[in-house]
């Protein structure tokens, strides 16, 4: 077994054609986590009763295991519960027609929610409480205040997590591979066992995901630089 | 895929049996924390001191390990390696795979950690360093003695992020066949079928062990911090005074992942 | 002593110091007065070389540098033989009061530790802070953690300490105490080079009184004779404008 060089071009080719998976994985856990992520920050911030509490202690939980237990959790666990529902519900759906990917994209979004409202939360605490004062004290309501005043503010500090956190699930979408998605990672292998050639393979697939991220934390870069230009400070 | 149906028994029965395993996931993580440390100081002094084509290299290899998956990492280390060895004429075919999956996670813990370290230094005020200076320190001294004490206390909650997600990245190390805890669970799925009850105990192992380290860094970092004491105290008063407000609210809480994807 | 000779120094293309000669002899208090961005700061920092001088000679204690190629021994050696005491205290924030002073008695001049902290005690004592040992900065005043700066500064026994505007950072309750230990220890006859904006306090305890401007000594002498009879137009203005009451003395 030979280095080569030019395999590495090759794998890269064949590998692009996995790149839309990963990216529609990672783009639906981001952004049903950063729904599910607001409402539960907001259950936390709002101290609501019972739901509070436990939003804590999902959060904990989900952010001190490891991602992949998530996704076997929902993969192994998530069958039987559709199917008992059907079956109590007299429906004729059977867990065995779910695409593997949906497991992968719940799986995802559980654990992005978690993550998504620390980002959330921390962006909101970022926010000076004076602003919502003033924003009352010129006679604006409470949802006004929160929509023109602070959710504003609270996004542009929640930026460079949120990139963060976005780049988090992009690597980790790679963890799908476990349940037969054929996202970039699961490509490589197969492109890699075909070929026998790992090391080329991988290579090429860990150019395409530094590139990803490189281009994520650009554009977050550059719309941090749009949106905090009134946060420059300074007399000019 | 379904599995037996599930039983609480087998959770019982699981937990001694994962266990059993903990210590090769401790070691994993203890060994890469150490190591990830030394890689990151070696990594950020170029950027530090901004020694010329050194702090390019230091730029470029934490650009890299901070952009690229973990999982890949691994793959890439464990199948790259020995063929970039072999043209050196170094034979590394009977080196176990724990050996590969430790580099591994060195190297990724590496390039956070110098971050962390970067971001610690750059924290701390410039005066103290003059300060040093104007009672006669040398430079090494000025950074041992004063910036890196007060760094460090500065990164511990990013370097207790860090433990958790290397804990929690260990959890990968099974793609190799390395039999830590979720290798073990892999392993324990064949016999029974008992899919949820194994990755439950899993996962609850996990979650205890990364409760346990941010509760310990967390006493740490009070005692670390105790020179600040009485502005942390003032802040907290600040916090809770008046009718709840959003930033009252928030104020206790809310420690983000700063370092590692640590998913 | 200490005697500077021709000390320049560019940043960039802008030249902050063009040509600085000054000497304070043992035992003497210099003040070094002048508008913001006078180069008075940084020719103080120059001193100590925590800026670094383009061209010219620094003396201290009879240990002559060459501006143009100090070695690093040569610049620890100036460091040695003085101290100084920040705008901004600059006290090192992990440490207590007692440590902060102790640190320079036991690392650089290798004292051990029972006879760095005796030392320590007492010249705490002597600022007035003997109850608070134990204190880190952050729980301390301004002018309590100014003190400890002192303290720390004194402790070391420098050939000189060089004070860097002791009270611009405090609250204007808390600048006499500062001042009135500054006195004291000037009284004792340790040399001492103070940039300050303080007029009354240079009126008082200096021996001789610099007036900078535009990196340059526009004038120098006598305090007394300097305040009441300034011999140059700039020197006149700025009195003028820091001390309104200087105008009646004349």
């Amino acid at each position: 077994m030979k280095l080569d060089p030019s395999f590495i071009w090759t794998a890269f080719v064949k590998l692009l054609s996995a790149v839309p998976t990963t990216l529609f994985i990672t783009f639906v856990s981001v952004l049903g986590g950063l729904i599910l992520g607001t409402a539960i920050a907001l259950c936390r911030i709002y101290r609501v009763p019972v739901l509070g509490p436990i939003s804590t202690g999902y959060v904990a939980f989900i952010r001190g295991t490891p991602m992949i237990t998530h996704l076997f959790l929902v993969y192994f666990g998530l069958p039987a519960v559709v199917d008992g529902l059907s079956a109590s519900l007299g429906w004729s759906f059977r867990s065995v027609s779910i695409p593997y990917i949906a497991f992968a994209l719940v799986a995802f979004t559980i654990t992005a929610s978690a993550y998504m409202s620390e980002v959330v939360r921390s962006g909101l605490l970022a926010v000076n409480r004076g602003q919502l004062e003033a924003a009352h004290s010129i006679g604006m309501t409470t949802p006004q205040a929160l929509r023109r005043i602070v959710f504003p503010q609270a996004f542009a500090a929640a930026l460079p997590n949120l990139s963060n956190s976005f780049i988090g699930m992009l690597h980790g979408s790679t963890l799908a591979f476990t349940v037969s998605v054929v996202e970039i990672n699961a490509k490589a292998q197969i492109v890699a066992s075909t070929n026998w050639k790992f090391f080329e393979a991988y290579l090429a697939a860990a150019v395409i995901f530094w590139g990803l991220t490189v281009l994520i934390e650009r554009l977050a870069g550059a719309l941090e630089k749009r949106i905090n230009v009134y946060n420059r400070g300074g007399v000019a | 895929m379904p599995g037996a149906k599930f039983d609480l028994a087998y959770v019982f029965d699981y937990f001694p049996k994962l266990l059993s395993t903990l210590n090769v996931t401790l070691t994993i993580v203890g060994l890469s924390i150490v190591l990830g440390l030394g890689v990151g100081f070696l990594v950020a002094l170029p950027r530090l001191y901004k020694v010329p084509v050194l702090k390019r290299v230091s730029e470029v290899y934490v650009s890299f390990f901070r952009g690229t998956p973990i999982l890949i990492q691994l793959f890439l280390i464990y199948y790259g390696l020995p063929e970039i060895l072999k043209l050196a004429n170094v034979d590394v075919t009977r080196t176990p795979v724990l050996v590969f999956v430790v580099l591994t996670y060195s190297l990724h813990a590496g390039a956070f950690m110098s971050e962390m370290i970067r971001a610690g230094v750059a924290a701390v005020d410039r005066g103290q360093v003059e300060a040093a200076y104007s009672v006669g320190m040398t430079g090494p001294q000025a950074f041992v003695r004063i910036v890196l004490p007060q760094a460090l206390a500065i990164s511990l909650p990013v370097f207790a992020n860090l433990v958790i997600a290397t804990l929690k990245d260990t959890s990968l190390a099974f793609s190799l066949g390395v039999m830590e805890m979720t290798g073990k669970a892999q392993t324990l799925i064949t016999v029974g079928q008992h899919f949820v009850e194994a990755y439950l105990v899993l996962a609850i192992i996990y979650f205890v062990i990364s409760f346990a380290l941010e509760r310990l860094f967390r006493l740490l970092e009070r005692r670390l911090l105790r020179h600040e004491k009485t502005e942390n105290a003032d802040r907290k008063r600040f916090g809770r005074r008046g009718s709840p407000s959003l930033r009252g609210l928030l104020a206790e809480s809310a420690s983000l992942p700063k370092g590692g994807s640590g998913l | 002593m200490i005697k500077l000779s021709r000390i320049t120094k560019h940043f960039g293309r802008q030249q902050v110091l063009r040509g600085i000669d000054l000497t304070a002899r043992q035992g003497e208090v210099v003040a070094i007065l002048g508008p913001s961005g006078s180069g008075k700061t940084t020719l103080l920092r120059c001193i100590n070389y925590l800026e670094r001088p383009s061209d010219g000679e620094v003396e201290i204690g009879g240990f002559k540098v060459d501006c143009k190629h100090p070695s690093k021994k040569e610049i620890q050696t100036l460091r040695r033989k003085s101290a100084m005491v920040f705008q901004h205290y600059n006290l090192f924030k992990h440490k207590t009061a007692l440590e902060n002073v102790m640190e320079g008695l036991v690392v650089v001049r290798k004292l051990p530790k029972d006879e760095a902290r005796e030392r320590s005690a007492k010249v705490l004592e002597k600022v007035g802070l003997g109850a608070k040992l134990d204190a880190y900065p952050s729980q301390l005043s301004g002018g309590q953690q100014q003190r400890v700066g002192i303290a720390r500064a004194l402790a070391l026994e420098p050939e000189v300490i060089l004070f860097d505007e002791p009270t611009s950072a405090l609250d204007p309750e808390l600048v006499g105490e500062v001042l009135e230990v500054i006195r004291r220890i000037a009284k004792e006859g340790i040399t001492m080079i103070v940039v300050t904006h303080e007029m009354g306090f240079a009126r008082e305890v200096a021996n001789h009184v610099i007036f900078m401007d535009e990196g340059r000594i526009v004038e120098e002498g006598d305090p007394k004779e300097i305040f009441a009879r300034p011999k140059e137009e700039r020197t006149r203005q700025f009195l003028k404008r820091i001390t309104p009451e200087a105008s009646y003395s004349i």
